[in-house]
């Protein structure tokens, strides 16, 4: 795809390079098959990789235009009841603020490989292996 | 001796109803991520939550659960020092706090929960983030107002309780209030069902607006209380009308259960907000008791403020406190009625009242019976936080006597009971830094002793010596008491720095002193100073005797400190004797009375000796048992030269048991840790010991034993005497490889699929399934080989043998 804003291409690989990893990130966040997930993002590369990620994650996309002023966003995103949301804008973090969104998700933080936490046990001798990807988050 | 606790936190007071499904969530999460901070306004539930978290997550960390309630801190530095005091650990020398708590949780996994940092928050998070940094297996999980706003941390902010709709008429909140009111002994009617679940919805689902109404339905219905607090929303008189809704709901509710309050309930409140951390009813009737209250009216009072949800307790009524959220608006009504000041005030002067009082009965009044004694002892110890509150009102008064007063006669500050020794050096310190045109010399004089004492504790020796003696100097002929203390502290001092002809001085001067006062305490305390000076000069004789008489006289007051002291004291000189029997019975007779006072580093101190005369007397399994105990205290108070002198004494075990080899180690590790702390003095012991060793096991081979124990951890090096393990060279590494059955067949296949590069769309025509199913199989992929990217599942499923990937 093409964003039209930008220039840019995402192409076919990449995005479904982007929403695998996003989908780790949701999953870790805690959602779970059957919740409902907002998405407030601008049109482009990221909303689909998002959108794609929350449908693997087993979730339910509940889109909320960006466009829209804080009031009506706060009415849509009271009636979703959503647990996280997808988003980076100020306006949309506000918002939520009322609401029972307990986790906003950046689109930086879906694109970043947190450092996990390093257990170690017997069944699982390499660790998680993810620490040499996230020295720069 | 028993197991250390895993965890401190309190017994939960009432039934935890609700977010299930969030306690599942944020215990995964942590799993994950190494910081959470639960964020929101005041009285949704944070601490709560975080708590109920907390417990559940108590088996997943062997290093504790350890929960920091930072509300009462007023100064950011004193942050560190309470992460120390909860997990136990005590500080050392001039080492940073920081450096000793961080080794003390970094190497087994544990989680502290730093509840309420909104005050302190970017102290908060600096201190967060270096013990992340520091401690691999360290989570921290935090409640806030405001994010921390650290690398790491994962803000998940606390929504209100789930709020009744047509689908869902038991939800969260209406659960939460019908629960309350039936604990406050109300039944309420199915009729009123649709008030409550109006109710619910006018508190916004807020779980302390909820308490505090539902503690009020045995005089209202629950459709008068939503009737009353809606038309408040339109008239609050405090806080900021421009708050955001769900504070202003809240202030409604915590005004509204205020107003209802009686006047004298009102002013019982308000007073209740100036002591730091919880207290019982005789602190609250001794600083709250003023006009318009009697003394004998504050129990009721107050019982009746528990009735309302205003003030907790716990089950026996011994222990009252107010939640965050309520002391701050109590704190506001005290400063709008204009007592702040006057309260304060008296809040310093009876904790100075009352530790004196401690004090004398602790350590000077001749002749008391022990328990009496320990009950001061506990007693005093048990108001520290306020003791600090009221300093740090002191300084900011400017009120340097009460201050200076409040430190000199405290031995919850002192080495004697305090887990931080030098804590009163920053205290005096702060205070000396006043005005003091209005203290009198002598005062001064008295806490410069107290600050002496603090700095040997910190091993500032000379800095502790020239306070001694500028102290005893300004001291005058009614101050006997503080001068005994300096005379002692003054021979403990010298001894250390290898001054022995002036110690003898300070001992025999201070015997002289607290003879003639009939002071039991120093006599005993110069008497032992006595023996400790002939025993450096070799005169075991005298040396037997004075300790004899020391131990008479600690028996005759009856503290524990001074019985254990006397008990070592002998000990050293039996053992100086070549008694080893007679010498593990003193050291013997010590631990109980130092188990008594929880005086863990003596203790660890203690059983390290008894392991080294036991080893010496080849009761091996007596020394293991006891080494052990005496590295584990070390370790869990962070005290690292107490962890090398373990290590010496284990280097002794390991010769007398014959492993000579391992003996070299334990000493090697001891030299390098000792070095670490900046003592590079070398033992003639591991010098004989080295010279043994070269000439049994060969130059070589000791010196290879030698830079091997030096790299070694100190705890690998203890494990391997007190295994009675043989040191065997290092073999090669082995490497297992990863598991891979954990995958499905589908899943084994689609790995294999990803080594050719195809997308999903390519992976899902392949396989006739549809894209999305193969998306979320690479989830589920990724999710068991923990991997953040498909490339990596590519990369793994490629160097799998063909067939089983």
């Amino acid at each position: 795809m093409v964003d039209s804003g930008t220039g840019l291409c995402l192409t076919e690989g990449q995005l479904d390079e982007r929403s695998a990893a996003a989908t780790v990130q949701l999953r870790r966040r805690g959602v779970r098959a059957g919740d409902t997930v907002l998405i407030c993002l601008t049109v482009g590369p990221d909303l689909l990789v998002a959108t794609d990620a929350v449908i693997a994650a087993g979730g339910i996309v509940w889109p909320v235009p960006a466009e829209l002023d804080e009031g009506r966003l706060r009415d849509r995103i009271m009636a979703s009841r959503a647990r996280l949301m997808i988003s980076d804008l100020p306006r949309a973090m506000n918002a939520a603020r009322e609401s029972w969104v307990r986790m906003v998700v950046s689109v930086a933080e879906l694109h970043s490989y947190p450092v996990s936490r390093e257990r170690r046990t017997e069944s699982d001798p390499t660790g998680r292996r993810t620490k040499g990807d996230c020295e720069g988050v | 001796m028993s197991e250390p606790p895993r965890h401190n936190l309190p017994a939960e007071p009432n039934r935890f109803v609700g977010r299930e499904r969030d306690v599942d969530d944020l215990c995964g999460l942590l799993g994950e991520t190494r910081v959470v901070t639960l964020c929101g306004v005041g009285g949704i539930g944070k601490t709560r939550l975080a708590l109920r978290v907390a417990a559940r997550l108590v088996p997943s960390y062997p290093g504790g659960v350890w929960l920091v309630e930072l509300a009462r801190l007023t100064r950011g530095e004193l942050i560190l020092q309470e992460i120390g005091r909860a997990v136990g650990i005590h500080e050392e020398g001039t080492r940073p706090l920081l450096d000793t708590v961080a080794a003390r949780l970094r190497d087994t996994p544990a989680l502290l929960l730093l509840d309420n940092c909104e005050h302190l928050v970017d102290q908060c998070a600096e201190v967060a983030a270096e013990l992340v940094a520091a401690c691999r297996g360290l989570g921290i999980l935090a409640t806030s107002r405001e994010p921390l706003r650290i690398a790491s941390e994962l803000v998940w902010r606390v929504p209100p309780l789930d709020l009744p709709d047509e689908r869902h008429p038991e939800a969260e909140s209406v659960q939460l209030f019908v629960d309350r009111a039936t604990a406050a002994g109300t039944k309420l009617s199915p009729a009123s069902l649709d008030d409550v679940v109006r109710l619910c919805r006018a508190l916004d689902g807020l779980p302390l607006a909820l308490e505090l109404a539902a503690a009020r339905t045995s005089l209202l219905s629950p459709g008068q209380i939503v009737d009353r607090i809606d038309g408040r929303f339109s008239l609050l008189t405090t806080g900021g009308r421009t708050a955001p809704p769900r504070q202003r709901t809240l202030l409604a509710a915590v005004e509204w259960s205020y107003d209802l309050l009686s006047a004298k309930e009102q002013v019982l409140l308000r007073r209740l907000s100036v002591f730091a951390g919880s207290f019982d009813l005789e602190l609250a009737e001794q600083i709250c008791a003023d006009r318009p209250i009697s003394e004998a009216e504050i129990v009721d009072l107050l019982g009746a403020l528990v009735d309302k949800s205003l003030v907790l307790c716990d089950e026996e009524r011994r222990r009252y406190r107010l939640l965050e959220t309520i002391k701050h608006y109590a704190a506001e009504r005290l400063a709008e009625a204009a007592e702040r000041e006057v309260l304060r005030d008296r809040h310093l002067e009876v904790l100075c009242e009352l530790q004196l009082r401690h004090f004398g009965t602790e350590m000077v009044e001749p002749d008391l019976p022990w328990p009496v004694r320990l009950a001061a002892l506990e007693a005093s110890r048990s108001l520290v936080d306020d003791q600090r509150a009221a300093l740090d009102w002191a300084i900011e008064s400017g009120n340097a006597p009460l201050g200076l007063r409040l430190c000199a006669y405290s031995t919850s500050l002192l080495p004697v009971s305090s887990a931080n020794p030098a804590e009163i050096v920053g205290w005096v310190e702060r205070l000396l830094a006043l005005d003091l045109t209005q203290v009198p010399d002598e005062q001064i004089a008295h806490a410069q002793a107290y600050l002496a004492y603090g700095l040997e504790g910190r091993d500032e020796l000379a800095r502790s010596l020239e306070y001694a003696t500028v102290s005893l100097a300004g001291l005058g002929a009614d101050n006997v008491f503080p001068s005994c203390v300096m005379h002692s502290l003054s021979v403990v001092v010298l001894l250390r720095m290898g001054r022995g002809d002036e110690a003898l001085h300070h001992a025999e001067t201070g015997l002289a002193l607290a003879i003639a006062s009939g002071d039991q305490w120093n006599q005993a305390a110069a008497l032992a100073g006595l023996s400790a000076v002939a025993l450096t000069r070799g005169r075991l004789r005298e040396a037997q005797c004075h300790g004899e008489e020391a131990l008479a006289k600690a028996r005759q007051h009856g503290h524990r400190w001074l019985l254990a002291r006397t008990a070592t004291q002998l000990g050293a000189v039996a053992e100086a004797r070549g008694d080893l029997v007679k010498a593990m019975a003193q050291y013997e007779l010590a631990v109980p009375w130092l188990e008594e006072l929880n005086g863990t580093i003596e203790l660890a101190r203690c059983l390290a000796r008894i392991g080294r005369v036991a080893a010496l007397l080849h009761e091996f399994e007596v020394a293991r048992e006891r080494l052990a105990a005496s590295l584990k205290l070390s370790r869990l108070t962070g005290q690292r030269q107490s962890v090398a002198r373990c290590l010496v004494s284990l280097s002794v075990l390991a010769e007398a048991e014959g492993d000579l080899e391992s003996s070299v180690l334990a000493a090697a590790s001891a030299t390098a840790l000792r070095e670490s702390m900046g003592q590079h003095s070398a033992t003639i012991r591991i010098e004989e010991l080295l010279t043994r060793a070269r000439a049994k096991l060969g130059e070589g081979r000791t010196a290879t034993l030698w830079s091997r124990g030096r790299t070694m951890s100190p705890d690998d090096a203890a494990r391997q005497v007190l295994a009675g393990e043989r040191p065997v060279p290092a073999g090669p590494v082995v490497t297992e490889p990863v598991r891979h059955s954990l995958l499905t067949a589908r899943e084994q296949e689609i790995a294999a699929l990803l080594t050719r590069g195809l997308s999903n769309r390519a992976i899902a025509e392949e396989l006739v399934i549809s894209p999305a199913t193969v998306a979320r199989h690479i989830a589920n992929i990724m999710e068991k080989l923990g991997y953040t990217s498909r490339a990596q599942i590519a990369v793994w499923a490629a160097e799998q043998p063909r067939g089983s990937a």
